[in-house]
């Protein structure tokens, strides 16, 4: 599977709801192989925003995108850094990547 | 753990590194880029960005020892095969490093005798502490100090630095730019894959903590030489009012480093790499000491 979304939690059940992201094929980000290079980006500081299917990888800071909206128990592939991470929601009720070793 | 290990391959390497943001440049910066013509012709300036550049070629010598030295003590072939690669890539920073040593007009024969005057003897402790470990083939603590403390330092060192020479020097940004990637991959296996080994090795945990509050101290130290009494200060002052005026925000963890002081400078980045450490050992299962203030 290209995505880094590996395996989306309640599959079934929640498919329908998911929003899809048609994702840009140049964000600039040039530390993966061309083809999975649109499925991560810089994280640009202060002023940056995580969309509905990102999430930022904890161990080396780059944002991880996906073609489908994320949720709290998906896992997804950090290629850059090659982490597996669990997507959680935390105190603040915003989406983040815990690694899974 | 098959899978897991999989990914460090020599071929995934080639096509992350050599054929992506490597490709097309000259000892790591496009070609044609120069060192600033303001800063060669500033004898003051000009010195601050060798012993400053020094300092990155002597940790740099120091993970290529770490690097190279951990592979025979890897218990795995994906470990091998990363340990490969990451040497690889920090006999480049050696080199990309040097080479900037002699675009700042060091001559190749003076090389060894510049390195030698301006290490910092914190540096050398740092490194010492993390090169006995290897010595001994010890591949848990070796992998802890090169892959996420020394590792997880340069990766902040190297971001705080291209903050600042972003508008100003783009060539070195643009070294630094490849050496921040290199990072991603290092610190990744680093918590990886000693996240899983420390699970089968929580004995080791005492000695390595100690390992780590040791080397935090010299890279405090280390820190604390290059910002405080710095003899460019003024002229590196005049650079930032020059980047304040040109209305340059050299954004670092949420600080304008045009704005602070050579020791807010120092305390914005030795409280991210601690924090960095806190954080990247807490997810391994380690346990964070607190290093002592030089």
């Amino acid at each position: 599977m290209n995505d880094p979304l590996e395996a989306p939690v309640d599959e079934a059940a929640a498919a329908q709801q998911r929003q899809r992201y048609e994702l840009a094929d140049d964000t600039g980000f040039d530390e993966v192989p061309k083809k999975y290079r649109k499925f991560y980006r810089r994280w640009q500081g202060d002023g940056d925003s995580l969309a509905p299917n990102e999430v930022i990888c904890p161990v080396c800071k780059v944002v991880i995108r996906s073609t489908r909206e994320l949720r709290p128990g998906d896992r997804v592939y950090c290629m850059p850094c090659m982490s597996r991470l669990v997507v959680v929601r935390n105190g603040q009720g915003m989406l983040e990547a815990t690694v899974s070793y | 753990m098959a899978d897991f290990l999989s990914a460090y391959s020599i071929q995934n390497w080639l096509e992350s590194c050599p054929q992506a943001y490597l490709e097309g440049t000259e000892y790591g910066h496009q070609p044609g880029e120069n060192e600033p013509e303001d800063l060669l012709a500033n004898e003051v300036l000009r010195e601050d960005a060798i012993r400053t550049t020094v300092q990155l070629v002597v940790g740099e010598k120091c993970a290529l020892a770490a690097s190279s030295g951990l592979i025979n003590a890897a218990p795995d072939e994906g470990s091998k095969c990363f340990l490969a690669t990451q040497t690889l890539d920090e006999a480049r920073h050696v080199e990309v490093f040097t080479q900037r040593l002699i675009d700042l007009g060091v001559k190749k024969k003076d090389l060894d005798e510049t390195i030698r005057r301006h290490a910092n003897p914190n540096l050398v402790r740092f490194a010492e502490v993390l090169l006995e470990k290897v010595d001994k083939k010890d591949f848990v603590a070796g992998v802890v100090g090169q892959n996420i403390v020394l590792e997880g330092m340069a990766f902040s060192v190297f971001e705080m630095l291209k903050a600042v020479t972003d508008a100003v020097n783009p060539k070195f940004a643009h070294t630094l730019a490849g050496t921040i990637a290199d990072e991603r991959r290092h610190v990744g296996f680093g918590e990886n894959r000693i996240g899983s080994l420390i699970k089968q090795h929580p004995e080791r945990k005492p000695e390595i903590e100690q390992m780590q509050k040791d080397m935090s101290y010299h890279m405090l130290a280390t820190f604390a030489a290059s910002f405080r009494n710095n003899p460019a200060r003024e002229q590196i002052e005049q650079v930032k009012e020059g980047m304040r005026e040109s209305g340059v925000n050299a954004e670092y963890h949420g600080a304008n480093l045009s704005e602070l002081s050579p020791e807010e400078m120092e305390g914005v980045l030795s409280d991210t790499v601690l924090e960095e450490f806190k954080v990247r050992l807490g997810r391994i299962g380690i346990d964070y000491q607190t290093p002592a203030r030089p």
